[in-house]
């Protein structure tokens, strides 16, 4: 029936960006909402419904359900983000990111609705859901319904009228309502009085006035039903059901109580369970007689019982037959395992409290499962399992290490591997294996590998370099010659692990092999993401040339795949990292376009905060401090360097950017905070931190004129440079050399700080490196002066001198008629151009509205125009702004 | 792994749950073997162990899946154990 008092309240609704529908079960929120949206697409909105249960727990099967519902809703909306979710540890933000991108640019309405969302306690999914609500572009609404609040931020979104509430109060049927109800739809013919009985005792809740007026049906004694029913006091659903019960008969009881135990019902299944004939005509029957079966699809095959009803049942099931139930959990097994349906036979199996054969059925299941990133599910089903089935099942226990490291746990992993390898050993020794059980003997047989590779992976996390060696060499040894991964892996944790100790060319070497065999083994997507840890390595290396043609391979190979292969996105960025070194600014910011055009789900688990961090640097040299800090904060809540060791962690980033611009207090407190001092000991992991505090010495001490701070840096610098030279990395050496030089120079020592400073030239000219010298600003156009003067450095000291005296506000202009355009007023001039609007401008660029309207008012003034048309228009003319700058 | 493996029971104790409405003691084995007892005033007080709080929360969510009215909730100071008096060298 309708109900047009809530779906206009409903209709009404429709600005805000959350309708929340919150009561208790059998409140009718379901079929409100279904009523509701009926009329949608008449009001040319579409509607995306996603219907949980508890195993949408896992992130990876809860997003993958909303972005097909929104897909089929809106056709190619979610796309780009569904394929994000197929890769390994999906970043959720990114996917989000991806999807909130697509939705902006819907252009009718789209209502996203959550049913039943109190199943979900997953804070990863609720943490999704909040950041989905907050990004919401206005045309999308989301409708959440449950019964329970969810963990959103509900009173401030009440305060400030951005949020629709139905609760219980509302849902309740009125005395007019129960009376169309109960005459109405169910047929009775009950006097007012009646009626205002039952709404009193049942308090308008529907599902109680349904009980009741099923007990009512074909009754004589209607009045005296009701009576009864008012004067008594017990739990309404049970009196209720109660009735509604004993008036059938035995055989249909009995196939009520014993099929309660399923949550979804078909002929088949309850023939299973209930060892009858007849299961479908049954479901066919009760669904007649209205007997709390909802139909699940249009065929009427699949059935579930109401919530209420069923808990009713299996109450009474429980209470009367308790010994039964594991017997018809395990039919349900059977049934749903020779159907090819492993995660309901799981569900059944871990109901039976029969773990043997639910771990059975999760070994098997862990392949597919593994493939489809669904490392949530397989935890939440080996966290139901108790310890002692483990003990005995090796494949298995190794299986849920992969799941435990995949979501990035390391706890009791050793201790899981050690007890598989227990089992190894009583093999090699021939003893009493009658004990253990394995399903799959192929991952047996690969047991040993992965035992040590995973080994590795742990050590590598915990920054044990010299564990991660040894098992990753053992890993090697034991792998088949024709295991590429096998083979792969373990020789890639190696490079990471020499990586970790500053030794770059044996990282080189050993993280190409790796890649080697993964790309025999088939792995081409891993390979072109393998290319950031490779280039990366080569611009510590001081080698820009060989990381671009390092980005460049990997790019081609990427493109030659269609779609483009993951990964492509990074050489973009890594390209734009080599040409801003060159000080080729044009071509770095083109590189960061053309990432930004492919989407962050064509880039790695890094490249979120990779692709922040090039920006800030570009935006930086643009002079947008605030801007650039920005950014660094995002890059900081992305980070994550997936195995590759964290070499340029952000806040000594965030600190150099202080010092550059003078916050002189704000770099201290981060020396302090970090604990640094000019006499650590030195490690290549902290080598950019140490840097970094030189920097902040050398500016404390032409700051105060102190001499203490200039002793600490010379001292420290001595240091770095030995440590980087032992291990030729040319890259840091020749920062290091830099610095030297300004550090001789703020003493006075013109002749040391030049000896620095050719040194540093003789390794940066052949590569090309400029910013390296020309950041330093002042202090180095001093020096390169002197160089010239001296003939050091020759014709590349005299191109660094003009490059810096180009920099930062006498750059040459491309065109006069207009004062130049700062890069992300060139990037809000871009998107003027598309059919994104003010928010979804913001969206793209990673800042707030206020920030865009600050760039387009910017725009504007500086083209001479006074709206969106007239600037695309301007931009046009003046060839400001192409959408495929490169072609 | 779970709280029970490292030995510790975090809120381990007895509770009183008071619900509205009277409830047939059939439904003691579907809320875990808790005890039911009706009250004079109407209400149900459901009674009994709870191991820790997640399966308190669990109980919580049961009662919230089949509509009952939740009418407080209280722990049970235990009795103080009975310490005997061990030697400690």
């Amino acid at each position: 029936m309708s109900r047009p008092r809530l779906t206009e309240r409903l209709s009404r609704g429709a600005e805000s960006a959350l309708t929340l529908i919150s009561a208790a079960a059998g409140f009718g929120k379901t079929t409100l909402l279904a009523d509701w949206l009926a009329t949608a697409p008449l009001e040319g909105r579409s509607v995306a419904w996603v219907s949980l249960d508890e195993r949408d727990n896992d992130p990876a099967l809860f997003w993958r359900y909303l972005l097909a519902a929104v897909e089929r809703a809106a056709p190619g909306v979610g796309a780009g983000a569904l394929a994000l979710l197929q890769s390994p540890r999906p970043p959720i933000e990114a996917v989000l990111g991806t999807l909130l991108n697509d939705l902006g640019a819907v252009s009718k309405g789209l209502v996203i609705v959550l049913d039943d969302y109190h199943v979900i306690d997953a804070p990863d999914v609720q943490d999704g859901v909040a950041y989905l609500l907050e990004h919401l572009p206005a045309q999308v609404q989301l409708v959440i319904a449950g019964r329970a609040d969810p963990s959103l931020p509900l009173a401030r979104m009440r305060a400030r009228g951005d949020l629709i509430e139905i609760r219980a109060a509302d849902l309740r049927f009125t005395a007019d309502e129960a009376a169309a109800y109960l005459n109405g739809a169910m047929g009775l013919t009950l006097t007012a009085v009646d009626v205002a009985a039952l709404e009193n005792r049942t308090e308008g809740w529907i599902a109680a006035l349904q009980l009741a007026a099923l007990s009512m049906q074909g009754r004589e004694d209607v009045e005296g039903f009701i009576a009864a029913f008012a004067g008594d006091d017990r739990y309404i659903v049970d009196y209720l059901a109660e009735e509604v019960l004993q008036r059938q008969s035995e055989e249909v009881r009995c196939f009520l109580l014993q099929t309660s135990v399923l949550s979804r019902l078909s002929g088949e299944l309850c023939d299973a369970v209930t060892g009858q004939d007849g299961g479908r005509a049954m479901l066919e029957a009760l669904d007649r007689a209205n007997l709390f079966v909802v139909p699940l699809d249009d065929r009427r095959r699949w059935y579930r019982y109401h919530h209420l009803f069923a808990d009713v049942l299996r109450a009474h099931l429980l209470d009367e037959q308790p010994a039964d139930v594991p017997a018809l959990h395990r039919r349900a097994v059977d049934w749903y395992e020779q159907n090819g349906e492993r995660s309901e036979a799981i569900h059944h199996a871990l109901a039976a409290e029969d773990f043997a054969r639910a771990a059975d059925l999760v070994e098997l299941a862990f392949p597919a499962l593994h493939q489809g990133k669904q490392e949530e599910t397989v935890r939440r089903w080996m966290e139901a399992l108790p310890d002692e089935v483990f003990l005995v099942r090796p494949v298995l226990n190794v299986g849920y290490v992969g799941a435990l490291m995949a979501t990035g746990d390391v706890t009791g992993v050793e201790a899981r591997l050690r007890s598989a390898e227990r089992w190894l050993e009583t093999t090699e020794a021939a003893g009493d294996l009658s004990d253990m059980i394995v399903l799959d003997q192929e991952e047996f047989r690969r047991l040993p590998g992965q035992i040590a590779m995973y080994r590795a992976g742990q050590a590598l996390v915990h920054g044990d370099v010299a564990a991660t060696m040894t098992h990753a060499r053992r890993a090697l040894d034991l792998a088949g010659a024709a295991d590429h991964a096998g083979r792969g892996g373990p020789a890639a944790l190696v490079g990471l692990a020499y990586w970790t100790t500053g030794d770059l060319e044996a990282a080189h070497r050993w993280y190409t092999d790796g890649m080697a065999s993964l790309d025999q083994g088939g792995y081409r997507a891993d390979v072109i993401v393998g290319a950031v840890a490779l280039g990366d390595i080569r611009l510590a290396q001081g080698r820009l040339r060989d990381a671009m043609s390092t980005y460049q391979r990997a790019l081609s190979r990427a493109e030659a795949s269609d779609p483009v292969l993951r990964g492509a996105a990074d050489m973009h960025v890594g390209m734009s990292q080599v040409f801003q070194e060159r000080n080729e600014l044009d071509a770095a910011r083109h590189h960061l376009v053309r990432a930004e055009e492919l989407g962050e789900h064509v880039g790695s688990l890094q490249h979120p905060y990779r692709r922040r961090l090039a920006i800030a640097r570009l935006v930086e040299l643009d002079g947008d401090l605030d801007q650039a800090l920005d950014l660094l904060d995002q890059a900081e809540r992305v980070y994550d360097t997936d195995f590759s060791p964290a070499v340029r962690p952000i806040p000594a980033v965030r600190a150099r950017l202080w010092v550059a611009h003078g916050r002189l207090d704000d770099a201290r407190e981060w020396v302090r905070k970090r604990q640094l001092s000019a006499d650590d000991e030195l490690s290549y992991l902290r080598e950019y931190e140490h840097l970094t505090l030189a920097r902040v010495l050398l500016a404390r001490s032409s700051a105060e004129h102190a001499e203490r701070p200039l002793h600490e840096a010379t001292g420290l610098l001595d240091r770095l440079l030995s440590a980087a030279e032992a291990d030729r990395r040319s890259g840091s050496v020749m920062e290091i050399l830099v610095l030297q030089a300004l550090a001789s120079q703020e003493r006075g020592d013109t002749r040391a700080a030049l000896a620095s400073l050719s040194r540093g030239l003789v390794l940066a000219e052949p590569e090309g490196y400029v910013r390296i010298f020309v950041d330093e600003g002042a202090g180095m156009a001093g020096l390169l002066r002197a160089a010239v003067k001296h003939g050091v450095g020759g014709g590349y000291a005299r191109r660094l001198l003009a490059a810096v005296r180009a920099t930062p506000d006498d750059e040459p202009v491309g065109h006069d008629v207009i004062e130049r355009l700062s890069i992300r007023e060139l990037d809000v001039l871009r998107l003027l151009g598309t059919d994104l609007d003010g928010p979804g401008i913001a969206r793209r660029l990673f800042v707030s509205l206020n920030t865009v309207r600050t760039h387009t008012k910017n725009v504007y003034a500086k083209l001479g125009v006074n709206n969106r048309r007239a600037a695309v228009r301007r931009a046009a003319e003046l060839d400001l702004v192409s959408p495929h700058p490169d072609r | 792994m779970s709280d029970m493996s490292t030995g510790k029971q975090y809120d381990a104790g007895r509770y009183e749950i008071r619900v509205e409405g009277r409830l047939d003691s059939r439904w003691g084995a579907w809320f875990d073997g808790m005890a039911l007892t009706p009250e004079s005033d109407g209400t149900t007080n459901i009674h009994g162990p709870v191991l820790d709080q997640a399966a308190l929360h669990g109980l919580l969510t049961k009662l919230r899946d089949v509509g009952l009215p939740l009418i407080s909730v209280t722990r049970v100071r235990p009795e103080p154990p009975v310490v005997p008096s061990i030697d400690r060298r």
